[in-house]
């Protein structure tokens, strides 16, 4: 990997050293960098029109946890008196989940939407002729990954996808089986970006650069 | 269930003895009145140990970890758990009862606390005995205990690694002793997140006590609020009251670690033992140095916006991962105090301090004044079980903390604290056995602080430097540790109205300025109301000598002394301010009744 490399991104110029310097305090450094520094690499390779979406400067991360309680507070709005109302941020409806390691690494986790879905792929929902969907579908207007629930099976293929090939974000519901934490990007004004106090998160541009060698990142 | 906003309206109950848990209602008095974290803490503690002088390490101890009102909601900075317990490290000059001691409260920072509420709690009250060493498993409302012998003996470092393998999820958030805690040294910790500490007072001498080597708690609700619109306006508020700000970032910098050069130059840091106020060589140790040679990342509590947490690596002999520090009271404890200007060694200490589960504050003053001892030849090498315990050491500085931690040989007598010590050495050691009540005072000295000797006085746990120097103060902070709320965002002003709003929002009970302190001074009060039955008086308020007797003789502060006849002078004033007996420190019934706490 060239030391020099950026990971594509508007306003974002985080180098694989910064990245290393940020969080190289311990030996699982590496290992995170692998499972979860590629968000916008494939995006990079596809060839697709470029999009925006929520990338992590790792190293800026301090694991406070607000971007939770701020992607559950605008994703699981609270009803008032009849009216809705941002909720009270409980960080268990949370899309973006910040896992802790010891010695002290933060790493905030949310969806990559990745250019090749392999949660779309694996979904065994037949296509709806009209659409073209499955149950599981990117939508084409904001490229975030949606689900339809009520042709959805709870039947986890989806998460057991991103688990094997990507971060993992997608989590089933303990009960129904369908999965949650897919970032919806908050109709264009991502809560996490804007609520973080560190600005550790940007939501930016991301798409061909031309110099890109992500690809040894990718498995 | 209490209905009353912003909280459940119920704690839960574990008895290790009998392995039952049981969710107990509060009654809604009770949260109006003492609100959370130490205040409600106290108001259980009270209502429980009914009798004075039970014995902290009895099974009858209460071990009551307490989230507040604010705990998890997002509110800036409001991650903190208050332990509250009777300490196994205070004790009266004279009482009554032979296990006479304080209430003492512990609070830290991280993601216990709010977990707690997740769980659907308003707090947590450990009592008896596991019959073996155990740990506490506590996912929403089941409850489990289950063996932890395999842990026994295991560094908090190596346990926070690999306990959530044993837990099987890396969700739960877990707090635990190490084996200073086990082997029932008054002043052991607990830890949190392997760098993270309820330190004083020996919060994990009673969770050894009790057979307890951990809880794990995870949870997935959240109590509602009274208003809830009042509430998001006044977040926003309170987010852009430090958000951004030169005041946020300076925490972000430096931390606590910012003073360990400042209070040195202002002639209030504790130097040799509290013997000076300056340390010529801080800035070896300060905030600037560590930021250049040790610090790789800035580290915040649950939806903190100051990150003052830091950690990083060091290299060389004692080099190693930095999980925190220096910060302020462990850089200059385990730093000037004990004359170790050597970066990666005093880390050293620290680490290893969190460690073993001791905590950071009582084992330097420990070691500072072993150190002036045996530089006056008062004890000998031979005493010291051979360890050199010369001022600047790092090896032996290390040694005795190993010697503490496991209370072999010399850290027998050692791990009882500076007053038993004293005891023991006597040609007059007392007047640099630096405690009050038997709890170690802390990193700010005060040859040149008068009203920070106030707060070391008339603290409720004993020598305390964060109890407030005096009386709006101490009933601010005794409130504010209620809410769980820290104490570093609230020197921002623009943060106090919002901050007001929020917990008015969230309870539905209107708190002003007035009405924040008064409740504050309730709580202050009751604590008072604890020790004086446990036998505590007016001449256990006394600062040790060395304050009224040895000048400083360096620094900008030179020729610094505390006068005694002041010093009383004011405290008799305190106790008339406050409404208590100048002579006995009793709390006056007329003071009680309007605080409503004429309780039979």
């Amino acid at each position: 990997m060239d030391e020099k490399e950026s990971v594509p991104g508007e306003g974002m110029n985080l180098t694989r050293r910064d990245f290393l310097k940020g969080v190289g305090i311990g030996g699982g450094a590496l290992v995170l960098f692998g499972q979860f520094g590629v968000h916008s690499a494939a995006w990079a390779l596809s060839g697709e029109p470029a999009l925006k979406m929520v990338l992590v400067d790792y190293a800026k991360c301090t694991g406070c946890r607000t971007c939770e309680t701020a992607c559950s507070s605008r994703n699981r709005p609270a009803s008032v008196g009849g009216k809705e109302f941002p909720g009270l941020g409980n960080p268990r409806y949370a899309n973006i989940r910040v896992h802790g390691f010891n010695p002290d690494v933060d790493v905030p986790v949310v969806c990559a939407m990745c250019a090749d879905t392999p949660c779309v792929q694996a979904c065994p929902v037949e296509p709806e002729p009209k659409t073209g969907r499955r149950a599981l579908y990117r939508d084409p207007a904001t490229r975030t990954i949606r689900n339809d629930v009520d042709r959805c099976l709870g039947c986890r293929s989806c998460a057991g996808a991103c688990a094997a090939k990507r971060t993992g974000t997608i989590t089933p519901n303990p009960e129904t089986g369908k999965p949650e934490r897919i970032c919806t990007l908050c109709g264009g004004d991502p809560q996490c970006v804007k609520r973080c106090p560190f600005g550790a998160m940007s939501y930016s541009r991301s798409g061909v650069t031309g110099n890109s060698t992500a690809s040894g990142l990718i498995k | 269930m209490s209905g009353k906003a912003g909280y459940h309206g119920k704690i839960l109950n574990i008895d290790l003895s009998s392995g039952k848990s049981e969710t107990m209602a509060i009654p809604r008095e009770d949260l109006d009145l003492f609100v959370g974290g130490q205040g409600l803490g106290m108001k259980i503690l009270w209502d429980r140990l009914k009798k004075p002088g039970v014995d902290p390490l009895s099974p009858d101890n209460l071990l009551i970890f307490m989230p507040g009102p604010f705990s998890g909601f997002p509110v800036p900075s409001s991650s903190r758990t208050c332990v509250v317990t009777k300490s196994p490290i205070t004790a009266p000059l004279k009482s009554d009862y032979p296990h006479a001691s304080t209430v003492t409260y512990s609070n830290m920072g991280g993601f216990f606390g709010p977990e707690i509420r997740f769980a659907g709690y308003d707090g947590l009250v450990v009592t008896g005995k596991a019959r073996v060493l155990s740990y506490l498993v506590i996912d929403d409302g089941k409850v489990e205990i289950r063996e932890a012998t395999k842990f026994k003996g295991m560094r908090t470092d190596a346990f926070d690694k690999a306990f959530p393998a044993e837990l099987g999820d890396r969700s739960f958030k877990t707090v635990y002793i190490g084996p200073a805690g086990e082997n029932l040294v008054p002043y052991s910790s607990i830890l949190h997140t392997a760098g993270r500490a309820a330190g004083r007072g020996g919060a994990g001498c009673v969770m050894g006590s009790k057979n307890l080597k951990a809880i794990a708690v995870r949870g997935s609700g959240q109590p509602g609020v009274a208003d809830h619109a009042r509430f998001l306006a006044a977040l926003e508020k309170a987010r852009s009251a430090l958000y951004g700000t030169a005041y946020a970032k300076s925490w972000a910098e430096q931390g606590t670690a910012r003073a360990i050069v400042g209070n040195s130059n202002a002639g209030t840091e504790s130097v040799r033992n509290y013997r000076e106020g300056t340390f010529p060589e801080a800035d070896k140790i300060g905030g600037d140095a560590a930021r250049r040679d040790v610090w790789v990342k800035d580290i915040a509590c649950y939806c903190c916006p100051l990150a003052c947490k830091k950690s990083g690596v060091t290299k060389g002999k004692y080099g190693g991962v930095v999980h925190d520090g220096p910060e302020y009271e462990t850089g200059v404890m385990l730093g000037s105090n004990l004359m170790i200007s050597d970066m990666p060694g005093l880390l050293k200490a620290i680490t290893t301090l969190d460690d073993l589960g001791l905590d950071q504050i009582s084992t330097g003053n420990v070691i500072g004044f072993l150190m002036e001892a045996y530089e006056k030849e008062m004890v000998d090498r031979k005493f010291l079980d051979g360890i050199d315990l010369k001022w600047g050491s790092v090896d032996a500085t290390l040694a005795m903390i190993e010697k503490i931690a496991a209370r072999d040989g010399v850290g027998r007598l050692a791990a009882k604290g500076v007053a038993a010590l004293s005891r023991q050495i006597g040609q007059g050691s007392g007047k640099f056995a630096i405690q009050v009540k038997g709890l170690e005072l802390a990193a700010h000295n005060i040859q040149a602080n008068q009203p920070r000797g106030l707060s070391y006085a008339t603290a409720s746990r004993g020598a305390c430097h964060m109890s407030g120097d005096n009386i709006p103060m101490q009933n601010r902070r005794a409130m504010l540790d209620s809410t769980g709320m820290c104490f570093f965002p609230t020197f921002e002003p623009a943060l106090e109205e919002p901050m007001l709003a929020l917990l008015s929002a969230i309870t539905g009970r209107e708190y002003d300025k007035a009405e924040f302190e008064k409740t504050g001074e309730r709580i202050f009060n009751l604590e008072k109301m604890f020790n004086y039955r446990e036998g505590f008086r007016r001449e256990d308020d006394r600062l040790p000598d060395r304050f009224f007797e040895d000048a400083f003789t360096v620094g900008p502060r030179k020729g610094a002394v505390l006068d005694l006849a002041k010093f009383e002078a004011m405290l008799t004033q305190y106790y008339k301010d406050r409404g208590w007996d100048p002579e006995t420190t009793k709390p006056g019934a007329a003071k009680l009744k309007e605080l409503g706490l004429d309780l039979k």
